[in-house]
């Protein structure tokens, strides 16, 4: 063991000296992963919108308004709402660019509505954010709809002769303005679990070029082969198997300090939100043994190190491709989810999808953490057992 | 266990060994013994299974039949201990160039066992026999070939080898550095190491090697220090004596010398064949002399292994 170990800090040693190395394993990762989430995570940045509120009715209804649909857009981080005493200042802010819309209660809308007679809201959007305008329209037709439905319960029971006293009318209003927020928009995001787009910038990139890092144990037995080195080695007093352990300790440890470097730079640099640590940790353990069984057996088929490393290329962009690294398998066909499964980049992806919520764990994690060490176990073992073939020459 | 001819235990002793490649067979039978403080050469053309044989000895490679001792111990790729006692120097260089010359020596001799200020101390020794105290720190990259060489052996004597192994040290070497190599084997040998040396190079043997193993076709062909392959073959030294007078009665009077095969007159001198041209001079200037002849000059050309091999394998050494 103690040879593995001084093969793997010369190996660690040798590699940390080859500025190429520490560029695919970090440098060309993060800088991807910032790039990426750059570009294409403007269009998928979530929704924060502005608007302006401006209360003339001062009545119950515009206070349920106010506390109901609109304090729900902004619970839910949709939107801020700031609330003006005239309809200049909320008209105003829209036109110096302070909001992107205003919803104006004029006065005596409450009463109007009380009363069963026509009443309405006035918007006020800007040219610059259509959408934005469309989102508060929306938010105050659905309300309106509500109140209608209200209004069309209190004639029903004034033509069945009924009682209906203006406490009861203005109870019947409060449960109206109380009904479900008409924005379903704030649990979205939990429902589906989805990583931010720098979140998955980073992890996909940090899975993608793990593979590369990752073949360097095993490739530089070819290495050590071709510049002669290997039969130093072997006629060193040490174990054949010592060799081929001190390569593959000293490729899982570079695997997980660029994981590491990447989690930890992408997290405070991009933003990037991995969750919970354990659970990452646990993810990233995996990862690294996947990517290291599979490019350990790519490295053995080959002959030598320029057709191991093409043979490794392939297949690292292959099964990045077919796992999701590279743009989101939801959005493909529903065969493409199901054959990601054989790749280590869907389950690594899916752990963290899965470690989203605020509340998971490493429990969550299991299933891919179990699938990952499965695909490297039996690609390692494989990969090693011919590794072993090349150290002694028969 | 054998003994050699000194009667010491033999600190290589390899027996019978085969190896083939496929259809090819690389080394047949081959055997020999290299004593204490022996230098041994193999010597034979590229191909000949020089290497092969070696990375047999030295447990690089599954034999396919025979048997090899180090020191008295069995040797095969999974015998720890044996090649502990062996320090092998192989034909590429085989050193990191992204590593310091130090920490090149530092890698291997920690695969060695050695550690804190034994090898620390045993690193200042092995820089000082290469001559690269003063480069120890520097990345070897940056090293001319002599160097790099001369670091390639120094990692072989890092763990104080019973049996150093070298093979073919001085390939692609400027002669500078190839006379450097061969003084500090030459000096390791003075020293008490048992060497195995592999070379092509006929003078290397010759200067080197206390006895030579001439192999071919993965065979030992023949054995023994270079005098006794020489007399095997038959072949004896030649003698050009330059020299002015009456050369005919001269050379007359040289046959009748003891040991002297041939001796012919021509211009300028007389030329002979003789036994042991060494040990004979001394009575050929004499007689020489007698007969009326001035010698001004004497010139030996004794057989060399170049010759030898020629005679056993009908081809040159680098054929």
């Amino acid at each position: 063991m103690r040879a593995a170990l001084v093969i793997a800090l010369k190996d660690l040693r040798q590699r940390l000296r080859d500025r190429t190395a520490i560029i695919v394993a970090v440098v060309a990762p993060f800088g991807l992963a910032a790039i990426f989430s750059t570009l294409i995570g403007g269009a998928t940045q979530p929704i924060e919108l502005a608007y302006a509120y401006a209360d003339l009715d001062r009545s119950e209804l515009s206070t349920a308004l106010r506390d109901g649909p609109l304090a729900g857009i902004e619970e839910a981080g949709i939107a801020s709402v700031a609330e003006t005493d005239s309809a200049a200042s909320a008209r105003e802010a829209v036109d110096i660019g302070e909001v992107d819309a205003a919803l104006i209660v004029p006065e005596g809308f409450g009463a109007a509505v009380t009363a069963g007679q026509g009443a309405e809201l006035e918007i006020i959007g800007s040219t610059d954010a259509g959408f934005s305008t469309d989102i508060l329209r929306s938010i105050a037709e659905s309300f309106t709809t509500d109140v209608r439905g209200v209004q069309l319960a209190v004639a029903l029971a004034t033509h069945a002769g009924g009682e209906t006293s203006p406490e009861a009318l203005a109870q019947l209003a409060r449960e109206a303005a109380a009904a479900d927020a008409p924005i379903t928009l704030a649990d979205l995001e939990a429902e589906t679990r989805q990583m931010s787009t720098t979140t998955y910038f980073a992890a996909s990139m940090a899975i993608f070029f793990l593979f590369f890092t990752a073949q360097f144990g095993v490739l530089s037995l070819l290495t050590e082969r071709r510049q002669g080195t290997l039969p130093r080695l072997v006629a060193a007093p040490i174990r054949p198997w010592a060799i081929v352990a001190g390569k593959a300790i000293g490729s899982f440890a570079l695997g997980i300090v660029a994981m590491a470097v990447l989690v930890l730079a992408s997290s405070f640099l991009l933003g990037a939100r991995w969750g919970d640590p354990i659970g990452v940790a646990a993810l990233v353990l995996a990862a690294v043994t996947a990517a290291m069984g599979i490019t350990a057996l790519i490295t053995t088929l080959a002959r030598t190190e320029e057709q191991a490393g093409g043979w490794n290329s392939i297949v690292a962009v292959t099964l990045a491709i077919l796992g999701g690294a590279f743009f989101d398998l939801s959005q493909g066909p529903e065969i493409l989810s199901q054959v990601s499964l054989i790749t280590p980049h869907a389950w690594f992806l899916t752990g963290l999808d899965s470690l989203g919520p605020a509340s998971a764990s490493v429990v969550d994690v299991l299933v891919p953490v179990t699938a990952l060490v499965g695909i490297g176990l039996v690609t390692g073992a494989i990969g090693l057992v011919r590794a072993g073939g090349l150290v002694v020459r028969r | 266990m054998a003994t050699d001819r000194a009667g010491s235990p033999p600190v290589l002793a390899c027996a019978d060994l085969r190896k083939s490649f496929g259809d090819r067979l690389a080394v047949d039978g081959v055997g020999f013994t290299i004593g204490p403080s022996e230098t041994y050469g193999l010597l034979g053309p590229n191909g000949a299974g020089k290497t092969t044989t070696i990375s047999m000895i030295c447990g690089l490679l599954v034999r396919d039949g025979g048997t090899v001792h180090v020191d008295g111990a069995p040797l095969d790729v999974n015998a720890v201990a044996a090649k502990g006692a062996v320090g092998f120097v192989p034909q590429d260089l085989a050193i990191y160039p992204e590593l310091t010359a130090r920490e090149n020596l530092r890698f291997f001799g920690q695969l060695y066992g050695l550690g804190g200020a034994e090898l620390r101390a045993r690193m200042d020794e092995v820089l000082e026999i290469i001559g690269l105290s003063d480069r120890a720190d520097e990345r070897t990259d940056g090293f001319s070939g002599g160097m790099k060489r001369r670091l390639n052996i120094g990692i072989g004597l890092l763990n104080r080898p019973k049996l150093l192994v070298l093979d073919e040290p001085t390939v692609g070497v400027d002669p500078q550095s190839r006379n450097a190599i061969l003084a500090s084997v030459e000096q390791l040998g003075e020293q008490g190491m048992a060497i195995l040396y592999t070379t092509h190079y006929m003078e290397e043997a010759e200067r080197l090697c206390d006895r030579v193993g001439i192999i071919d076709n993965g065979q030992i062909k023949a054995e023994g220090t270079r005098r006794e392959l020489v007399s095997r073959i038959g072949q004896r030294d030649r003698v050009d004596l330059a020299a002015s007078g009456p050369l005919p009665t001269a050379a007359e009077a040289l046959r009748a010398v003891p040991g002297v095969e041939e001796a012919t007159a021509h211009e300028g001198g007389i030329g002979l064949l003789v036994g042991e041209a060494r040990t004979i001079l001394p009575r050929l200037l004499e007689v020489a002399t007698a007969a009326g002849a001035t010698v001004n000059g004497v010139e030996i050309v004794e057989p060399d292994l170049e010759a030898v091999f020629l005679h056993l394998t009908g081809r040159a050494l680098r054929d």
